[in-house]
């Protein structure tokens, strides 16, 4: 028997780190600019916090910025059995960035699928109890390739605002999602209020919790607050504490362990 | 180090093909390696031997060839080899050589996928660049029993 496909090894040895996994939370949206890596890092960090063995792979391969929000940068380590996650305390975090630095990523095609294969694969995770994958915006290449290898392991947490013009592109996702038969882990409605002093003001317009479910497809899991400190201070400074934008994060996380 | 794991990952594909088709034995295994991988084929060559043994492998007959980078320029089709690749390989800060027990590495000896970030055309500079032929290690053949 004859076989003539040039096979990558990549994916066999992803799927053997994936053995060594837990669960899969992707973290995704289709529309840009709704705070995908941010919630991505939050989540990441507060299950790290709480005792959690996780790890953080950022696929966003022309817009990375996983390694900005945790203050992570190159280079990297290459050991025994692959190449180092950074680490930030004892989350373990990999990006294209780390390979990339300040250069732009150009990719076309069917190369990003090699390229997330070959990422999860030459990452030593170790045993993790959870890996979380921060997507790009868009529904190609990338998004496609998460489906197909953390198949099986994977829920896909959706992430909006409140602009109906995003709620039309998650929606999207919500259906593409379905088609591919990846369970959803419900919908994050991000930037949703402010808090100035204790009033809660919504400067991106109030939502109706019936009708946003209705408009994309999925339950609404929890409201996160625009935070413009995130912009002033490091990422997981702001998010130890009490803090609103904290208490939403736990809430999410809690929501996320039960399911 | 790099070449040990990937022969092992190689190993672990070939026998996972091998149980997929309900096979006993591999009789050969042909691998092709991306020149622009850099990678030390003796030492992966070696890799390899010491992995192949036991009834399923063990009279395996391996090749293991080098294709050579050949990129095309898509904006002005100039095309050009590992030459002139290295030279620009050569810019590649310093603060992005991953760190291997023996020494330093190009990101691209990890990642060749991301050609298009370090290699640009010579004449006109663009990224928008096409590597011909595989990239990285792939099973190119391989025959089972």
């Amino acid at each position: 028997m004859k076989m003539e496909h040039r096979t990558s090894y990549a994916v066999d040895a992803a799927r053997k780190r994936l053995d060594q996994i837990g669960a899969v939370i992707l973290v995704g949206s289709g529309k840009g600019g709704v705070g995908k890596s941010m919630i991505s890092s939050a989540i990441a960090l507060t299950l790290s916090s709480q005792g959690r063995r996780t790890g953080l792979l950022d696929i966003d391969l022309h817009g990375a910025s996983i390694p900005e929000y945790l203050d992570l940068k190159p280079p990297l380590r290459s050991g025994e059995n692959g190449l180092e996650p950074k680490r930030l305390g004892k989350l373990r975090v990999m990006s294209i960035a780390f390979f990339a630095g300040d250069n732009p990523v150009p990719v076309r095609g069917v190369e990003k699928e090699d390229l997330i294969a070959h990422l999860m694969a030459l990452t030593n995770w170790g045993e993790l109890d959870y890996l979380i994958v921060d997507l790009p915006p868009g529904m190609g290449d990338e998004l496609l390739s998460a489906f197909s290898l953390f198949a099986h392991k994977c829920r896909l947490l959706l992430v909006t605002t409140p602009s109906k013009y995003s709620f039309n592109v998650v929606s999207l996702m919500c259906k593409l999602a379905a088609r591919e038969r990846v369970p959803l882990a419900g919908v994050v409605l991000n930037m949703s209020y402010m808090l100035i002093g204790r009033r809660r003001t919504y400067p991106l317009g109030r939502v109706d919790r019936s009708l946003l479910e209705k408009a994309i497809g999925a339950r609404l899991v929890t409201e996160v607050p625009l935070e413009p400190r995130i912009n002033q201070r490091r990422f997981q400074e702001v998010l130890k504490g009490n803090s609103e934008l904290t208490k939403a994060i736990r809430d999410l996380t809690k929501t996320l362990l039960k399911a | 180090m790099h070449e040990l794991t990937i022969a092992q990952n190689v190993i672990d594909s070939v026998l996972s093909e091998v149980e997929k088709n309900g096979a006993t034995k591999v009789l050969v295994i042909e691998i092709s390696i991306g020149e622009l991988m850099q990678f030390d084929k003796d030492a992966f060559v070696y890799s390899l031997s010491i992995l192949l043994n036991g009834p399923v492998l063990g009279s395996a007959k391996l090749e293991v060839k080098i294709e050579n980078a050949v990129f095309v320029c898509r904006k002005c089709s100039r095309s050009w080899g590992m030459d002139e690749t290295r030279k620009q390989l050569r810019q590649v800060e310093n603060g992005l050589l991953i760190k291997e027990p023996d020494g330093m590495e190009v990101p691209l000896h990890f990642l060749p996928q991301l050609y298009s970030t370090f290699v640009h055309c010579p004449d006109c500079g663009s990224s928008d660049i096409l590597l011909k032929d595989s990239e990285s290690v792939r099973i190119a053949k391989l025959i089972v029993e």
